[in-house]
């Protein structure tokens, strides 16, 4: 239960309440927002405390955030040994530097006279805990070696468990109390950010590598309204730019395409035999392709009949798709009655393929721009088609090359069979009477 | 041409007499919080002097203001971009509480309560910072009125320009000379403080010039205290924020001159604006010493000329803001007197604070222990003068002699002028002379004296209708939130949460 708490409900409360607690201060309460320097009381022990403290613990929180973040690239760095062993060189030096300088900030706050006047309750709180924790870090590391290596198996899938709302605590609860203790004691910190001095790590002026080195803040609406004004005609005037820069490059782009075609045209084709036999050749396979198809297309003219399929493959519901005479998609679905009903399958709104799912309604939607169709009468039933799909002339013809029932569009189906012919039967389309057409 | 307008200011330091109210009225106005105690938005400084901080002029130390690498490139001497990072964990240029002073106070209670006895209780100072007691070591105007003694005076780093054989002479006890120097916050027109802030808290209001710090967004960095040649940023150590001289705006908006200006027994002040052409900033700091002052002057813009008008309208800047322009006295002490000077313009900052420089000691001579000054010798009184023109050119044009020349011999020429004029005791032909030599008329001399000995209080301070500040600090009252940190506000509430 309590490592419930520890490792699952501190976690959560600390990051909960240090989001909450840092928008807040950083929004109601910027005035409190400060570094709160010493350097002025007190300058001579500062620079040896307050510059390696700094410089070392930066090192190390890098390292962790960078273990944390990337897990994947530092598992990548560890799993060269000698990687290991210099970021675990550097680690503990680091952390050595920061456990020096803090020494000595702490060594400054508490026998300096004027430093103490501006010490706070919380600043010795943070002062401790940081100490603490950071030998609780050496520990660890000089204890358990190679933790850059171990922790990227424990601790980083723990901190994404966290992170992916699927807390998993068993990654950590098995470890030693050295390393536990380390690990609340971060926990602890990020709770304490937003009501300590430890806010100002969220005030680095990184702004300064960019900004204009002079501010001018007009007050009055008159100028204020003529700056936004100028700041606009000034964005134009980049816009106008880069739009300038945009058109004449595409246009000298232009120019070089044109004019080299152009060069072409009069210096005849590239002299390059290898390069010219390989364009004729695909214009070969082009035309060869063409040829086929339209040998294929006119087999299907002069053929009486096509077929589309066996009558036992019809469905009630789900048409089957073939090609008509005209080259165009027409649909065969199983009727009520036996009988096949065949349909072109071509909106006539704007020439989509319809689908081939017939709905409760015994309607079939074309997918473009959802019109409706009665597959029994061909009548658009709602949507933008306006004109009832072609119906198609078919016959059932037996194996031996009988045409048992013929169906002309118009008429009654003609003819009988019975079950059993049926099922032997296959859907021929027919070529429509000349007079139809 | 981008004209803005710019509140300016004139300090005539022949008129000056050190007395220090200029400092009390802003003390007791600003600075009388806990943090601030030591903190002297103005000053009066001896001249020749160390000044406060101690030695503030030093920037070998301090690193204050702009470094010209002598063609395009004008940086803060205090730090690049990427350098600054590195600064503020600790900040070399900085200078502690020991340059400054331990603001102290004394235990007055110790009188009521002390027991009957046989010798007089005494109230004992204690730190205004520890409340520990203390001895006392220095203060704001430590060497006041010490120039001349070895202890404080010889380190004032303006006699380096100054031979060995003049410098024994300026010291002989005969000869000890000194003046007064006030000083405020500049509101330079190209501040390095606003461009060493980290936090960019620091900025110029575009109607007025006024360089102020947002208390809000400041984060305590401290590299203003550094980057400001002058020291006239000061870091409240209570509050963790630097606070530094508003000129002020809050008087000026209601139609009042700032504190010290209205409190000064010598009416030494003038306040006018000044209309400037922006596009020339920084690129007029972008000269050799010698040429400075000039080159900042050639920044000014006429408030009289049809285009400067017509270019000032265009920026939005108000016909009453022009007309309080076209009767400055600060534009007709720079710009048609040509009297008056920046404070140290070699750090590049172009500060819109001027000089009168002060006549009497250059002037006066002792001769057997009697104080003459003889007319006819009159220029030698220049090369004879009990206060080294280098000096004064050292201070008051980055060492460029003959720009303090020339103000001296018109201000000399006015003198002249006015005695002949009221005593009769001098040749008439002689006077026309000097004012020839010193290249003035004397309608230019009547004008000269009209605005230096009899102006009434509307000529001194030619103030432009400002807008209030839209800013936090003008929603609460700085007298109601007296004693609180920082500008009235409590370290951890903001008035709008």
């Amino acid at each position: 239960m309590i490592d419930l708490f520890l490792y699952i409900g501190l976690p959560y409360i600390a990051i909960i309440v240090a989001i909450i607690g840092c928008y807040r201060r950083a929004k109601y309460s910027k005035y409190s927002m400060t570094t709160r320097s010493s350097q002025f009381l007190e300058d001579k022990q500062l620079l040896w405390g307050s510059t390696p403290w700094h410089i070392g613990v930066i090192v190390v929180l890098l390292g962790h955030l960078i273990a944390f973040l990337l897990p994947q690239v530092w598992a990548a760095i560890v799993s060269v040994p000698w990687a290991v062993f210099v970021i675990e060189t550097v680690g503990v030096a680091a952390s050595i530097l920061a456990l020096a300088g803090l020494g000595t900030l702490i060594y400054r706050r508490v026998t300096s006279a004027r430093i103490q006047a501006v010490t706070t309750t919380a600043d010795l709180l943070v002062v401790a805990l940081l100490f603490a924790q950071i030998v609780l870090g050496v520990l660890s590391a000089t204890h358990f070696r190679y933790g850059a290596s171990w922790s990227t198996g424990t601790v980083v899938p723990y901190l994404w468990s966290l992170l992916t709302l699927q807390p998993d605590m068993t990654y950590v609860t098995g470890f030693p109390m050295l390393f536990k203790l380390h690990l609340i004691g971060a926990w602890l910190f990020i709770l304490l950010l937003p009501f300590t001095r430890l806010m100002h790590i969220l005030a680095v002026p990184f702004q300064y590598i960019w900004r204009r080195p002079q501010i001018v803040i007009w007050n009055t609406a008159r100028r204020r309204q003529q700056a936004v004004a100028a700041t606009v005609a000034a964005d134009s005037r980049r816009e106008f730019l880069k739009g300038a820069v945009g058109v004449t490059g595409a246009t000298g782009l232009l120019a070089i395409g044109v004019s080299n075609k152009a060069l072409n045209y009069f210096k005849g084709a590239a002299a390059d035999p290898e390069a010219e036999s390989a364009l004729l050749e695909k214009k070969l396979r082009r035309l060869e392709l063409t040829a086929e198809e339209r040998k294929y297309e006119l087999e299907r003219q002069r053929s009486s009949m096509i077929l589309v399929a066996p009558y036992k493959d019809l469905d009630p519901l789900k048409g089957k798709y073939f090609i008509d005479y005209k080259m165009a998609p027409g649909l065969a679905f199983r009727g009520k009655d036996g009988l096949p009903v065949v349909i072109s399958a071509k909106c006539t709104h704007l020439g989509c393929t319809v689908s081939s799912t017939l709905d409760e309604n015994g309607r079939v939607m074309c997918p473009c721009h959802v019109s409706f169709f009665n597959i029994f009468t061909g009548q658009p039933e709602g949507g933008p088609a306006k004109d009832p799909l072609r119906k198609i002339d078919w016959a059932l013809v037996d194996p031996t090359g009988k045409a048992l029932i013929t169906g002309v569009a118009g008429n009654k189906p003609e003819g009988t069979a019975t079950p059993e012919e049926l099922a032997a039967c296959s859907l021929f389309i027919t070529k429509p009477a000349p007079a139809a057409v | 041409m981008d004209v803005r307008a710019h509140v300016s200011v004139i300090f005539h330091l022949d008129k000056c007499i050190g007395c220090h109210t200029c400092s009390v009225a802003c003390k007791n106005i600003w600075t009388d919080r806990p943090g601030a105690e030591y903190m002297w938005w103005n000053n009066v400084e001896t001249k020749p002097g160390t000044g406060f901080p101690t030695r503030w002029e030093d920037q070998d130390r301090f690193n204050g203001g702009w470094k010209w690498n002598g063609k395009n490139k004008l940086e803060p001497r205090c730090q690049t971009r990427a350098d600054s990072f590195l600064k503020l964990f600790y900040n070399p240029n900085q200078p502690n509480l020991d340059d400054y002073y331990e603001p102290f106070t004394y235990k007055y209670e110790d009188l009521f309560n002390a027991p009957q006895g046989d010798v007089q209780p005494t109230a004992i100072p204690i730190s205004l910072i520890t409340g520990e007691p203390m001895e006392i070591k220095a203060g704001p105007n430590w060497d006041d009125d010490l120039s001349g003694t070895p202890l404080y005076a010889e380190n004032d780093l303006n006699l380096d320009a100054l031979s060995e054989e003049e410098r024994n002479m300026l010291f002989e006890v005969e000869r000890l000379t000194m003046f007064y120097l006030p000083r405020i916050c500049n509101h330079c027109a190209n501040p390095t403080c606003v461009a060493a802030c980290p936090s960019g808290a620091i900025y110029k209001r575009g109607e007025d010039g006024i360089v102020l710090i947002n208390q809000e967004k400041c984060r305590g960095w401290r590299a203003c205290v550094a980057a400001c040649p002058y020291k006239k940023i000061y870091y409240n150590w209570k509050t963790g924020k630097s606070e530094k001289c508003v000129l002020c705006f809050p008087r000026l908006e209601t139609g009042q001159a700032p504190a010290c200006f209205h409190s000064c027994v010598g009416r030494i002040r003038y306040m006018g604006v000044m209309l400037y052409d922006a596009d020339r900033i920084p690129d007029a700091m972008k000269v050799p010493d010698r040429a400075l002052v000039e080159s900042q002057r050639s920044a000014f813009l006429d408030p009289n000329d049809p285009a400067v008008i017509a270019g000032a309208r265009a920026n939005g800047i108000s016909e009453e803001f022009i007309e309080s322009a076209q009767k400055s006295p600060a534009y007709k002490y720079i710009m048609e007197w040509k009297l008056a000077l920046p404070l140290h313009i070699e750090y590049r900052t172009m500060p819109m604070l001027f000089y009168v420089p002060p006549l009497l000691p250059v002037m006066g001579k002792t001769d057997n222990g009697t104080y003459t000054h003889d007319a006819k010798n009159f220029f030698t009184c220049l090369e004879n003068s009990r206060l080294p023109i280098k000096y004064l050119a050292s201070l008051f044009s980055a060492g460029n002699v003959e720009v303090v020349e020339a103000v001296m011999r018109k201000l000399m020429a006015v003198r002249h002028y006015k005695r002949w004029q009221s005593v009769r005791d001098m040749d008439e032909n002689e006077v026309h002379k000097i004012l020839r030599e010193a290249k003035t008329t004397p309608e230019e001399v009547e004008r000269i004296y009209q605005m230096t000995a009899i102006p009434t209080q509307y000529q001194r301070y030619v103030l432009p209708p400002l807008q209030r500040e839209e800013a936090v600090e003008s929603t609460c009252s700085p007298e109601a939130c007296k004693g609180c940190s920082g500008f009235s506000l409590e370290p951890t509430f903001s008035p709008r949460a």
